[in-house]
């Protein structure tokens, strides 16, 4: 009987997520600006939550005491990039926002199609960002389903778990657009991390006696595995430019990059990028959670190393209210992350993609409703990768890095280099795309252990460089327009 | 920017008119960020251990976490630094 009590939590706090998120767009027009940037009136408070939520993800919250536990140190990594990843935003957000109030655009890819001069670049750049989004929503929802399939003790298969909660998210960002994201991002963040700490430090104590004793009963049992280089299960080059990646790559993740056109001001996006670093200290007892489950159950016993947070609350004799919460929690995880990646591809569907291939403009509303539609078409698709794909979780999570980060000489070259010419940059983001896809699917082997979206944003850049030296410059006052925001 | 003179296509990390004071500051925190995101990235070189434990965390963590709170610093000594009301070129809400 006891599970029933569990899934009853789980849906009283779906239904909460439901209602915020439908009240929260209410009464607003119906236009693309508000539909997508809830036009530039979101405050600090929510913003924070809003670019935090995206990162507390299921790869935080699942994936991350998965790491500490299988990984060890290396799992720090994720803390490392979470607090860096907005630091660039600094130079960025600011940039864009100015560059979205004079010419009026809400996505990232509008930006660099109107510095670029050019409708292919905002296909490409669409294309690829649908692309990275799959794979990261496909994650988001095994974390789901792992979540209905524990609170159920098996009774709801993974297909039906990961329908679930989706249904719900896709529900509310189809009504309510980018405030509904926002305002259920506040309830799922402060939830998630005071759910985190209460738990990652209860079990540090219960089963330990403290989280020092922890660590060193961890480092007595098995050496290495607070440790990176060789011996332990991530090398030096490897963890480096993991990270260096992951901070250069994580604001031009196209949902993050485009919230800065949601800022009431660019003093409200400073605010955010400064407090931001908080969300990786949020972090610390998550994976206190995962380090706690080493000297609990075996690899073999728990299958996945993402079951051990769900399987470490299952296996604790708490009550099934408990329970509920914080596989409500790991819910919240994975939904804040859902939500935030439909909205954004619903929008560059609609905006970047269709939009830009039509010939003749389209009125507000028939693009609202085209956004809409995108919205719960991208919904369907994600959802059918996640059923029938089946891959490994945080690898393909990097996969997607590899091929975001590429956006990078873009934005630079958008705000900081007039001579960058419309064939260098199509040229460039599509050489390093394509390198790095062909290392990930291991058609040409990995250099060295560095990160292959590394290597792709070199010759990126490379080719970026050349071959807009080799082309004509593009009209001067027009591209200066850029470098001058 | 002189420089932007002679060639209209150069790089331009400030835009025309920046007070040098504005791009020293911009440089220095520039500088002082990439090697925090440095250190981050190769924190192995320095903290590779479990010993000494503070604060409950491993010396590898406590060193991810001090540098984030040392990030988390220099972004607010860049914040209060500066100037309170932005001359945006569009409106302002």
């Amino acid at each position: 009987m006891n599970w029933i009590i569990t899934m009853a939590v789980i849906v009283a706090y779906l239904v909460v997520v439901f209602c915020i998120g439908s009240f929260a767009g209410r009464g607003r027009d119906s236009s693309v600006k508000e539909y997508i940037t809830a036009n530039s009136s979101l405050g600090f408070v929510v913003l924070y939550f809003l670019m935090g939520g995206a990162i507390f993800s299921a790869f935080a919250y699942l994936g991350g005491p998965g790491w500490a536990y299988s990984k060890g140190a290396a799992s720090f990594f994720i803390m490392g990039y979470c607090a860096l990843g907005l630091v660039p935003w600094w130079i960025w957000g600011p940039r864009a926002a100015r560059a979205g109030r004079k010419f009026n655009y809400v996505t990232q890819a509008q930006l660099f199609a109107g510095r670029f001069q050019s409708k292919a670049l905002s296909a490409i750049v669409a294309l690829i960002s649908i692309l990275a989004f799959i794979q990261y929503i496909t994650l988001q929802m095994k974390g789901s389903a792992y979540v209905f399939e524990i609170a159920s003790g098996g009774r709801i298969p993974f297909w039906a778990g990961a329908a679930i909660a989706y249904i719900v998210v896709v529900g509310y960002v189809f009504f309510g657009g980018v405030r509904a994201v926002a305002w259920t991002n506040v309830f799922q963040g402060i939830f998630m991390v005071v759910t985190a700490w209460v738990l990652g430090l209860y079990f540090a104590y219960s089963l330990y006696g403290g989280p020092a004793n922890m660590f060193t009963l961890i480092a007595e049992k098995m050496p290495t595995h607070l440790l990176v280089g060789p011996g332990s299960k991530m090398g030096y080059v490897e963890y480096a430019t993991a990270v260096l990646v992951s901070v250069l790559g994580f604001s031009m993740w196209p949902h993050l990059f485009m919230k800065a056109y949601t800022a009431e001001s660019e003093r409200t996006l400073k605010r955010t990028i400064v407090w931001y670093p908080t969300f990786a200290i949020f972090l610390v007892p998550v994976l206190f959670i995962g380090f706690a489950g080493i000297m609990q159950v075996d690899p073999e016993v728990l299958g996945a190393p993402d079951r051990i947070l769900p399987w470490m609350f299952a296996n604790m004799n708490f009550g099934p209210v408990a329970i509920g919460l914080v596989l409500a929690a790991a819910l919240a995880a994975a939904m804040s992350t859902q939500d935030t990646i439909t909205h954004a591809a619903g929008s560059i569907f609609a905006q970047d993609l269709v939009q830009a291939l039509k010939k003749e403009p389209m009125s507000e509303a028939a693009a609202t409703l085209w956004i809409r539609s995108s919205v719960l078409g991208f919904g369907l698709v994600s959802y059918l990768v996640a059923v029938f794909g089946g891959q490994t979780l945080v690898s393909l999570l990097l996969g997607s890095y590899g091929s975001i980060v590429q956006l990078l000489p873009l934005t630079v070259a958008t705000f900081f280099w007039p001579r960058a010419t419309k064939p260098g940059a199509i040229c460039g983001v599509i050489t390093g795309v394509t390198f790095n896809y062909l290392i990930v699917l291991k058609l040409i082997p990995k250099f060295a252990g560095i990160h292959p979206g590394l290597q792709g944003l070199l010759l990126n850049i490379l080719v970026l460089v050349v071959v807009s030296y080799l082309t004509k410059p593009m009209d001067k006052d027009y591209v200066r327009q850029y470098v001058e925001l | 920017m002189n420089k932007g003179k002679k060639d209209d296509y150069a790089f331009v990390f400030f835009k025309e008119g920046t007070p040098p004071a504005e791009k020293r500051k911009g440089i220095f925190f520039f500088s002082l960020l990439s090697l925090i995101v440095l250190a981050q990235a190769c924190y192995w070189l320095f903290a590779n251990s479990v010993e000494p434990i503070i604060l409950g965390m491993p010396f590898g963590l406590f060193t991810v976490v001090f540098l984030i709170a040392l990030e988390f610093f220099v972004l607010l000594v860049m914040y209060t630094m500066e100037p309170k009301e932005e001359n945006q070129t569009g409106e302002v809400r």
